[in-house]
C-alpha cells in the first residue's frame, strides 16, 4: 500500500514544467507571453500582453528604483491601451522577479539602459524586425528611460514621460519648495490646516544646502503621505475600487511579493545609498538631445516628483512633436487616478506616431 | 575551594549517572529500512510558489528516557537523523524550481507522540528553470537551452509533528523553512516556505 504513494506524488511533478512553458500564446491580437532577457549576468522577465497584430510594443519602465513591471497592468493600461498595442511589462535588473549573478557594480543606470536595448533586440528577434517601439517611463523609470533615449532614441517611435525623475539630483532641493507651495495653498483653502502647518515646520528644519540621504528619505516618505492627505481632501481623485482591486491582486499574487520586495530593496539601496543617484544624477542639461515625439504626463499635485519637472521636460525636449498634459486631479500616479484621460492621451499619441 | 570543586564535580557525575540509568540508547543494529522513514508533502509559500518535497530520514541515534510518574509513565525520545530532500516549487509566472538538500535533524517526541524538530541543511542546491529566455550579446540574440540558474541553497527548518503508531503513514509534520539562494543578483535571496506532509515507512509488517 505504501509503495503507491510515491508514484502518485510524482505525477504532478511531470506535468508542472509543461504548465510553466504553456504561458505563451501565438494569437497576436491577444498576445500573452512571458520571456526572459539574459544580459550581462541578469535574467529579466518581460510580460507581453495585448494587441501585437501591428507589431507595436509599448515598453513600460517601472518606478522605484526597485519596483516591478506587472504592477502597471491595471486600469485602462490593461483594458484600453492593450487593445491598440502590446504592452511590455518589464522587470529591470535586480527588481521584481529578475534573477542573476553579478556584482553591485553591475547595477548602474548605464547597464540598466543597455538591458532595455537588449529587451528591444529580443522582441525584434522573436516578433520580427518590423516591430515598432514606444517607451514609457514612470518616476524612476523616467530617469532610466531618459538614459536609454540619450544613447538609442532611434530605436523608438516615441517617448512617454510619466512623472519621470530626469533630474533625480534636483528633487532634493525642489522638495521643500514644492511642500511650501502646496502647504500654503492648502492652508489658504482651509484643508487639513494642522497637518500642513506641521509640514511647513518640518521642512523649515531641513537644511537643503547640503545633501543628507536621511533627509531625502524623510521628504520622499512625506511626499507620499502628503498625497494621501490631498486625496482625503478630494484634491487628488481616489483610485477607483476596481483598479484598487486589480492593484491588490497584482501586488499580492501575480509575482512572489517576498522576492520582489527583497530584490527591490537591495537594488534601491545600491542605487540610492551607495551610488547616490539622488545626489549626483541629472539629465536636465541633455534633454534637448531627445528629438523623437514626446508626450509628458504629470499630476498637478505630484508631491513625489514635483510638477516643475514636467515643464522642464516639455520645454527642453528637442522634439518637434511634443505635448504636455497636466492631470488636474492627480498626484504621482495619473494612470490610476484619471485612467480614462490617461489612456486617451497615450492611445492618441501611439496612433499618431506609430 | 578544592572541596567545593570536588563537590560540584561529584554532583555533576551523579546527575549524569542518574540520567544514564533512565536512558535507553538505540544501537545501529536494526535494519536499514526500519531506521529510515520517508516523507512527502506540500512545500512552498502559499499561492506564490507551491511545490512538493520528498525526503528520507535515517535514524542515527536515539535516546529514550522513561520517568515514572504517579499516574503514568513519561517517555521522551530524542533522535538525531540524517536527512535528504528532493523537491520542486513553482512560481506561476516566473520560474519552476527544483531543489535538493541534505543535513541533520534533531527531533523530540513526547509520550503522546507530539514532536518538535529542528532540521539544519548546510548542503543545499536550487536550480531555477525559466520560460523562454534569450541571451543578448551585442547585436547577437540567441535562445538559451534549458534556461535558468543554479544556486547554493542551505536551509534551516523548525517544525512540529505527530507520530502515528501502527499506522501506514507513520507521522505528520508542519515545518517552517528558511533558506537562502546565493549568489542571487548582487547578493542573496531569502525565502520562507511552509512544509506540511506525512512520513511513512517501507518496512514490511511483521
Amino acid at each position: 500500500m505504501n509503495t503507491t504513494i510515491l508514484p502518485k506524488l510524482c505525477l504532478p511533478i511531470l506535468f508542472l514544467p509543461m504548465l510553466l512553458t504553456s504561458c505563451s500564446q501565438d494569437d497576436l491580437d491577444d498576445l500573452s507571453d512571458t520571456l526572459y532577457v539574459r544580459h550581462k549576468g541578469a535574467d529579466m522577465p518581460a510580460h507581453l500582453y495585448g494587441n501585437a497584430s501591428e507589431s507595436v510594443f509599448l515598453i513600460i519602465l517601472h518606478g522605484g528604483p526597485g519596483g516591478d513591471g506587472l504592477v502597471y497592468r491595471a486600469g485602462t493600461i490593461r483594458s484600453e491601451i492593450e487593445k491598440v498595442c502590446s504592452v511590455v511589462y518589464f522587470d529591470q535588473r535586480g527588481s521584481g522577479m529578475s534573477q542573476g549573478n553579478y556584482s553591485e557594480e553591475d547595477i548602474s543606470v548605464d547597464l540598466m539602459a543597455e538591458d532595455v536595448m537588449a529587451l528591444v533586440k529580443t522582441i525584434r528577434y522573436k516578433y520580427g524586425d518590423d516591430s515598432k517601439f514606444f517607451l514609457m517611463g514612470h518616476s524612476w523609470g523616467g530617469t532610466l528611460g531618459t538614459a536609454v533615449l540619450l544613447e538609442n532614441q532611434d530605436a523608438f517611435e516615441g517617448w512617454i514621460d510619466v512623472a519621470g525623475a530626469h533630474n533625480a539630483k534636483g528633487i532634493y532641493t525642489e522638495y521643500p519648495k514644492n511642500f511650501r507651495r502646496v502647504a500654503d495653498e492648502q492652508i489658504r483653502l482651509g484643508n487639513t490646516v494642522g497637518y500642513w502647518e506641521g509640514v511647513q515646520e518640518k521642512i523649515n528644519a531641513i537644511d537643503t544646502l547640503r545633501f543628507e540621504i536621511d533627509d531625502f528619505y524623510t521628504m520622499n516618505r512625506a511626499a507620499f503621505v502628503a498625497e494621501g492627505k490631498l486625496e482625503e481632501d478630494d484634491v487628488i481623485k481616489s483610485i477607483d475600487d476596481d483598479i484598487l482591486g486589480e492593484l491588490t491582486v497584482t501586488g499580492l499574487f501575480k509575482n512572489n511579493p517576498l522576492t520582489t520586495v527583497w530584490s527591490g530593496a537591495q537594488t534601491a539601496s545600491i542605487l540610492v545609498d551607495d551610488q547616490g543617484i539622488f545626489e549626483n544624477l541629472s539629465f536636465s542639461d541633455r534633454l534637448n538631445e531627445i528629438t523623437i515625439p514626446s508626450l509628458v504626463l504629470w499630476g498637478e499635485h505630484d508631491m513625489v516628483v514635483p510638477p516643475v519637472y514636467a515643464e522642464e521636460a516639455f520645454n527642453t525636449f528637442g522634439s518637434e512633436v511634443k505635448e504636455l498634459m497636466i492631470f488636474q486631479e492627480s498626484g504621482h500616479g495619473p494612470m490610476f487616478t484619471e485612467p480614462n484621460l490617461f489612456a486617451n492621451k497615450v492611445i492618441a499619441f501611439i496612433e499618431q506616431n506609430k | 575551594m578544592p572541596k567545593q570543586l570536588l563537590f560540584c564535580l561529584s554532583l555533576f557525575a551523579g546527575t549524569l549517572y542518574s540520567q544514564r540509568a533512565a536512558t535507553v540508547r538505540d544501537t545501529l543494529a536494526t535494519p536499514f529500512l526500519e531506521r529510515t522513514e520517508f516523507r512527502a508533502g506540500y512545500f512552498g509559500n502559499f499561492y506564490w510558489n507551491p511545490g512538493l518535497a520528498l525526503g528520507a530520514e535515517y535514524l542515527l541515534q536515539q535516546k529514550t528516557r522513561t520517568k515514572e510518574k504517579k499516574r503514568r509513565t513519561k517517555i521522551i525520545t530524542k533522535q538525531w537523523l540524517a536527512n535528504g530532500t528532493l523537491g520542486f516549487s513553482w512560481d506561476p509566472r516566473a520560474e519552476f524550481g527544483v531543489f535538493t538538500n541534505y543535513g541533520i535533524t534533531w527531533r523530540r517526541t513526547n509520550t503522546k507522540g507530539k514532536q518538535l524538530q529542528v532540521q539544519v541543511n548546510p548542503l543545499g542546491y536550487y536550480r531555477s528553470f525559466l520560460p523562454d529566455t534569450y541571451e543578448v550579446n551585442g547585436d547577437d540574440v540567441r535562445k538559451v537551452f534549458l534556461p535558468g540558474r543554479s544556486y547554493y541553497a542551505p536551509s534551516i527548518s523548525f517544525g512540529l509533528g505527530k507520530r502515528r503508531d501502527n499506522k501506514k503513514l507513520s507521522g505528520r509534520y508542519l515545518n517552517i523553512t528558511y533558506s537562502i539562494r546565493t549568489p542571487y543578483n548582487a547578493d542573496f535571496l531569502p525565502a520562507i516556505a511552509i512544509e506540511y506532509g506525512y512520513r511513512f515507512k517501507f518496512k514490511k509488517k511483521p
